[in-house]
């Protein structure tokens, strides 16, 4: 482990006077054709800001969380292209903090072993692929990202790569959170088509599981999902417990059924045909595979163990597996032109909308067993882009909402049973909405934004402030505020309620 | 994972892939992308003539350059007679005295003339040393004889074919419909004279009707430090009214469906955080018709559909907004409408650089060498803007008499300050009647802030709609 800290930091250090070192540009001439290096450095501190002495919550500095993201691209034709990409993660709270008794106390120390470093190889090689572009093709191997949909933040049809979720809602880069996989993808642009439709291309995607990795979710526990374990109560049965006894929900075993590398019941196929009609971004999408999401029942719990503060702990045993995802659905997107106003600023908004309907989703019962539903889910959202010359003269505001609905057709009896996730019930409709309001000053050089998702069925709020000042392209900062509520315990965001933070971030870039 | 699994797995046919890739054909053509760029001509304190260097002569198949060339004399005449005069014969009325050589800025003290003939933005805020708050100064500049403009000979052909075929309506505003192609008013006369420069303008054929260009794109702040520093490829396509690169008329049938007018792919380089992004833009003939605006966003990994009608918020911190692109908004009777006006026809000194060895100064106030300059017949228009919810007021622009190239624009907010202006200055080639831009400056006078753009445009024949389309952006994206 020493060694592979050493030689992280030996690599930073090189890559750091690399990219400082080079310039303009990180371009080198490799047989005639250009190879470019670039990426980024970041330097992050979060700190609570709950004010009180909580049990899921350190005091002060909670993260310290170090990026370095390299990519390289070489095209030795320009129908070829090779691109590669790597990340080191680490978070220096586990070191700056590991003597601090609050720290060790409450058991985050002990989440070491899944959040200091990532340096697992698939953390550790993000992208590697090989793209081939001939007429009307788009051919690509390898390790690589296919994103489909049309929300931001809300994931509906955007299922191919899973997530890495495990640092919670802190300020991290998109590209750290989505997991690249090793894919085959193939797009055909149809070169004939009917005059109404100004471009076609079918794409194809097939996944042969060369490695599933999954959703990478928050941990239960301060000892196994740190900073962000969620703040879950459950009561006791009485007796032995007194009457209202409840415990917190600690560290879990989790036991997923994975399908082994290559093997086909992890096969996953996607399908999506794309298409601009009468200027608007219409697609039609299938998909065959699995969730990146498991499904678990608890089938034991480990002996309770009491908190720092007194808290007893249950340590419940999942078992589950990576249920199998059957979807068609389908994206549209345009400008909304006669909604344009000059006294506005004269811009229309652009409606983005998105749904698909899954085949016999397997969901979670509150009698700890698994059924089978269909479920349908749809989104909306829009951009707008607004003057209001008092508040700012010059640029415009941007104006993002959306809204998604994850309906769970052929809802159970009630008095049977109900639905839920690990974060609470799943009800027949499941609303979420979200609100992203940002604009710019001093030449677009201090942007500062306000985000708010609601969880309208769980009555939770997350709020995110934030203000990013770019010095040059090469350096930015980013100053922010995130806070969590929520009426009901264990639901939606109120898991997090002690959660909240400012964080800093220096970035980098280079190339 | 079993990495040994994965790497045969992947590694073999990646491996076979790339053999094939590199077994077919290669193109027989040197193109002119961001490497070769670089090794030509840096970004910054570079004098090398780049247009000697990299003649179009030297960069494009000899079947291809052959295409793209005529005979110059034929050319001249054509254009002439097109237009109905040579710039050499309707210059040098004013100050005479002033002969082509080296100048200096101090010159303007001494030689009434020379002050005269400059344009007053030039004449105030270019000219003279280099300091802040903005780069582009030049305190020298070698002026050159004037030289004789002209389009493509088939561009003549279609001119003089069309001559008198376009229409505008009864407030000025062109019938669609009406136009073919060529330059559609080449002798710009009668109560709508300044709309009529200003559709010649909107339909010319400077750089070529189907391009390929690369770029560096800088920007400085008031205290001339650089901040932003990008690497762009740019794709272009004249959809409608082609005269000299096949397919000529309409580029394809969903272009002549569509009644669409042109096409750009740009696709960013750098920097790191746009890297992968790629912006394509189809305009159409019918102004009333919104612009087909998708971007490929880099981190998201997919195409947005972007609003055309967002055109007055300044692009990703450069000092030009959207509408400034072609110089000025789509003219259009019910959107932000403009009251065009003629209120200048004279000679100025316009800046050129006959062989691309213009180049920016790190030192001495990010200065401009190599400036050359030569007596033009230029129109001065105003466009003053009939909707106060605009972002500017007017807009004063200069457009070359000759070929109807837009030099100069001064665009001015609702205030009546001068807010942004963009210069451009071109490399005429004479065996291709083409004239391309070399140097952009931008300058905003309102935040203080200036860029400038080293465009290198190659002319090409190949360029196919799947370069223009969803194929091209995803191909160019990340």
């Amino acid at each position: 482990m020493r060694r592979m800290f050493l030689a992280s930091v030996i690599a930073s250090v090189l890559i750091a006077l690399l990219a400082i070192g080079q310039g303009i540009a990180a371009e080198y001439d490799v047989g005639g054709r250009p190879f470019t290096i670039m990426g980024y450095i970041t330097q992050g501190a979060a700190f609570n800001i709950t004010g009180k002495n909580r049990l899921d919550a350190p005091q002060d500095l909670e993260s310290a969380l170090t990026n370095v993201f390299l990519e390289t691209a070489y095209k030795p034709r320009d129908d070829l292209k090779f691109y590669g990409s790597g990340m080191f993660t680490a978070d220096w709270a586990y070191d700056i903090k590991s003597n601090n008794n609050d720290w060790v106390s409450k058991g985050f120390a002990s989440s070491r072993s899944n959040l200091y470093m990532d340096n697992k190889d698939w953390q550790l090689v993000k992208e590697a692929h090989v793209t081939w572009t001939p007429p009307n093709w788009n051919i690509r191997l390898g390790k690589q990202i296919v994103s489909w949909g049309e929300m931001d933040g809300f994931r509906l049809i955007d299922q191919i790569n899973p997530l890495d979720g495990r640092r919670g809602f802190a300020d991290v880069e998109f590209e750290t959170t989505i997991i690249p996989l090793w894919m085959a993808k193939a797009e055909y642009y149809v070169p004939v088509k009917p005059s109404w439709i100004q471009d076609l291309g079918v794409e194809m995607v097939f996944n042969p599981n060369a490695e599933f990795v999954g959703n990478q979710f928050i941990k239960p526990g301060n000892n196994a999902g740190g900073i962000w374990a969620p703040d879950i109560n459950s009561g006791l049965p009485s007796p032995p417990f007194p009457p209202g006894a409840v415990a917190n929900v600690g560290s879990a075993n989790f036991d997923f059924q994975r399908p082994t590398a290559f093997n086909s019941s992890g096969y996953e196929y996607g399908l999506r045909i794309k298409s601009v009609i009468h200027d608007s971004i219409i697609t039609l999408n299938g998909f065959y595979g699995l969730d990146q999401m498991p499904v678990a029942k608890v089938t034991g719990m480990d002996p309770l163990t009491t908190a720092a503060n007194g808290n007893l702990l249950l340590h419940p045993d999942f078992t589950g597996k990576y249920p199998l995802m059957r979807f068609v659905g389908g994206t549209f997107s345009r400008d909304i032109t006669p909604l344009k106003a000059s006294f506005l600023g004269g811009v229309a908004p652009v409606l983005r909308f998105e749904t698909f309907y899954e085949f016999g989703a397997t969901e979670w019962t509150s009698t700890n067993d698994w059924v089978h539903r269909d479920e349908f889910r749809y989104a909306a959202g829009m951009d707008w882009k607004v003057k209001i010359p008092v508040l700012n003269p010059r640029a415009y505001f941007t104006i993002s909402p959306q809204f998604t609905d994850r309906r769970i057709m052929n809802y159970p009896d009630r008095t049977d049973f109900t639905l839920q996730t690990p974060g609470g019930p799943l009800y027949e409709n499941n609303y979420l909405t979200s609100l992203m309001i940002t604009t710019s000053y001093l030449h677009n050089k201090l942007v500062p934004s306000f985000f708010w998702m609601r969880d309208l069925t769980n009555r939770s709020n997350f709020f995110r402030y934030q203000v990013v000042y770019d010095y040059s392209n090469k350096w930015h900062f980013s100053l922010g505020v995130m806070t969590f509520s929520g009426s009901i315990q264990g639901q939606g965001f109120e898991p997090f309620h002690d959660k909240d933070e400012v964080y800093f971030k220096i970035s980098y870039k280079f190339g | 994972m079993k990495v040994r699994s994965v790497l045969k797995c992947f590694f073999l046919p990646s491996l076979s892939l790339a053999m094939l890739a590199g077994g077919l054909q290669a193109a027989d053509y040197q193109k002119v992308d961001a490497g070769t760029y670089l090794k030509h001509k840096g970004a910054m304190d570079d004098p090398r003539p780049v247009y000697k260097d990299l003649s179009y002569k030297k960069v494009l198949p000899p079947d291809v350059y052959a295409k793209l060339s005529w005979d110059v004399p034929t050319m001249e005449k054509a254009w002439k007679e097109v237009v109905g005069f040579a710039a050499p014969e309707v210059v040098g009325k004013i100050a005479p005295e002033i002969k082509p050589g080296k100048y200096t800025y101090k010159d303007m003290e001494t030689m009434p003339g020379l002050k005269e003939l400059m344009i007053p933005y030039f004449r105030d805020k270019f000219f003279k040393p280099g300091a802040p708050p903005w780069l582009g100064n030049f305190p020298e500049m070698t002026l050159i004889p004037t030289r004789q403009f002209y389009y493509q000979l088939p561009v003549a052909e279609a001119t003089k074919r069309n001559e008198g075929k376009t229409k505008l309506d009864s407030k000025g505003y062109i019938i669609p419909s009406s136009y073919e192609s060529g330059i559609p008013f080449p002798r710009p006369s009668g109560p709508f004279k300044a709309q009529q420069i200003v559709y010649n303008w909107l339909k010319n054929y400077w750089c070529a009707e189907s391009s390929d260009s690369v770029g560096f794109f800088l920007g400085f702040n008031s205290h001339m430090k650089m901040d932003f520093n990008g690497l762009i490829e740019i794709k272009t396509v004249r959809l409608q009214g082609r005269c000299a690169i096949a397919p000529l008329g309409y580029f394809d049938e969903r272009a002549k469906s569509r009644k669409e007018q042109s096409a750009v792919m740009l696709s960013y380089l750098a920097p790191r955080d746009q890297y992968g992004t790629a912006v394509s833009i189809v305009s159409y003939e019918n102004p009333a018709d919104f612009d087909l605006f998708q971007v490929y966003v880099n981190v998201l990994r997919r195409v947005r559909r972007m609003s055309a009608t967002d055109t007055q918020d300044a692009v990703g911190g450069q000092d030009i907004i959207y509408d400034d692109n072609s110089g000025f908004n789509t003219l259009n009777p019910n959107r932000y409408p403009y009251k065009i006006e003629l209120v200048g026809e004279r000679e100025y000194l316009v800046p050129f650089s006959t062989d691309g060895s213009i180049y920016l100064s790190s030192k001495k106030g990010l200065e401009l060498k190599n400036v050359e300059m030569e007596r033009r017949p230029l129109y001065v228009i105003k466009m003053t803007q009939l909707d106060k919810n605009y972002v500017y007021s007017s807009r004063l622009l200069y457009f070359d008499k000759e070929n109807f190239v837009l030099y100069h624009i001064e665009n001015y907010d609702q205030k009546g300050r001068l807010y942004r202006t963009n210069d451009t200055f071109t490399t005429f080639v004479p065996e291709m009647g083409m004239t391309t831009q070399t140097f952009v400056i931008s300058r905003d006078h309102v935040d203080l802030h200036s860029s400038c753009a080293t465009p290198f445009i190659t002319p090409i024949t190949w360029l196919r709609r799947g370069d223009m389309s969803l194929e091209g952006m995803i191909k160019k994206g990340k």
